[in-house]
């Protein structure tokens, strides 16, 4: 999270919105982000259904896996990765679609 | 027999202990220039530290280069160095990622810092912001000496980390702090970062 936090100004550059996922409830989640001074929305989901449909609970395992998401201004899913999110691919591929709408 | 067969196997193991002493590998050779500086992952280049001062290898992404000095005179005595890329915090504003770095830095080790001394300097001929800092691990009666500088490669904040960790009583050695001060002066940048060509 504190590496999208730093990346916060390149992410309004190119036009993206950063939001974090979590199981958590809300007032974890508000403690969470204001000790570490996240100024980005961090949705609740103590339910679990967006994680299950973006395929972030692996077969056979009690817990949510990390994934990053990019989405485009249409809905669609343009990226996505398990695990560590990988900045440097994160923002090349935010910068490619920035190209493509300015473009449009 | 037995008694030939036990000598031999005697004979064996001293002979594997009086080998040749392991000869010390020096892992940037390679990339070592005549000039003595090295050019890492071809995008930084410097001095390395004099010996004993080796090379930390790194599994994390929390440092870009790392080299660390142990001693065995009393515990702890080691002292490390290390350039960062992403140092911790966020703020692109020096005195606003001082206490951000701060409330990361050697939280596993469970040390109380004291308020950061802060002093403007240069790097690369840019504006820099030095920290130095004392923390203490009362319960294991440990003290450890910090400095932090914190640096611009293009529009982010980079920085250098060195630390020398010692018990309580003893006195800090001031030579391994020129070490890391000469590691910084010898530090350039040999492309734009990856930020800088996005």
């Amino acid at each position: 999270m504190e590496g999208h936090q730093r990346n916060l100004y390149l992410y309004d550059r190119f036009n993206a919105r950063v939001v974090g996922v979590s199981r958590n409830d809300v007032n974890t989640l508000k403690f969470w982000s204001d000790e570490l001074e996240l100024t980005f929305p961090i949705l609740s989901n103590p339910v679990g259904h967006i994680g299950m449909w973006f395929g972030s609970l692996p077969p056979g395992y009690p817990m949510f896996s990390r994934k990053t998401v990019i989405i485009d201004r249409q809905g669609v899913i343009r990226y996505m990765r398990n695990g560590t999110p990988d900045f440097h691919d994160i923002l090349r591929t935010l910068k490619k679609l920035n190209a493509e709408e300015v473009k449009s | 027999m037995m008694r030939s067969l036990l000598l031999g196997m005697v004979v064996l193991l001293l002979g594997a202990c009086a080998g040749p002493a392991p000869t010390t590998v020096d892992p940037l050779a390679a990339l070592r220039r005549a000039d003595g500086t090295v050019v890492w992952q071809e995008e930084y280049l410097f001095l390395t530290p004099p010996a004993p001062w080796s090379l930390v290898s790194i599994e994390e992404d929390d440092y870009s280069i790392a080299f660390a000095k142990e001693c065995s005179d009393y515990f702890p005595c080691q002292s490390a160095m290390a350039y960062a890329e992403e140092p911790f915090g966020y703020s692109r504003d020096f005195y606003k990622r001082v206490p951000e770095f701060f409330k990361r830095f050697l939280w596993a080790g469970r040390v109380v810092f004291g308020e950061p001394q802060l002093e403007p300097a240069t790097f690369d001929g840019r504006p820099a912001l030095v920290a130095r800092v004392e923390g203490k691990e009362r319960v294991k009666q440990q003290k450890v000496s910090a400095k932090v500088v914190f640096a611009r490669r293009g529009e982010r904040v980079v920085g250098f980390y060195y630390t020398q960790w010692r018990p309580e009583h003893v006195a800090y050695d001031p030579l391994d702090e020129q070490a890391f001060d000469d590691f910084v002066a010898s530090f350039k940048f040999v492309k734009p970062s990856f930020y800088e060509q996005l």
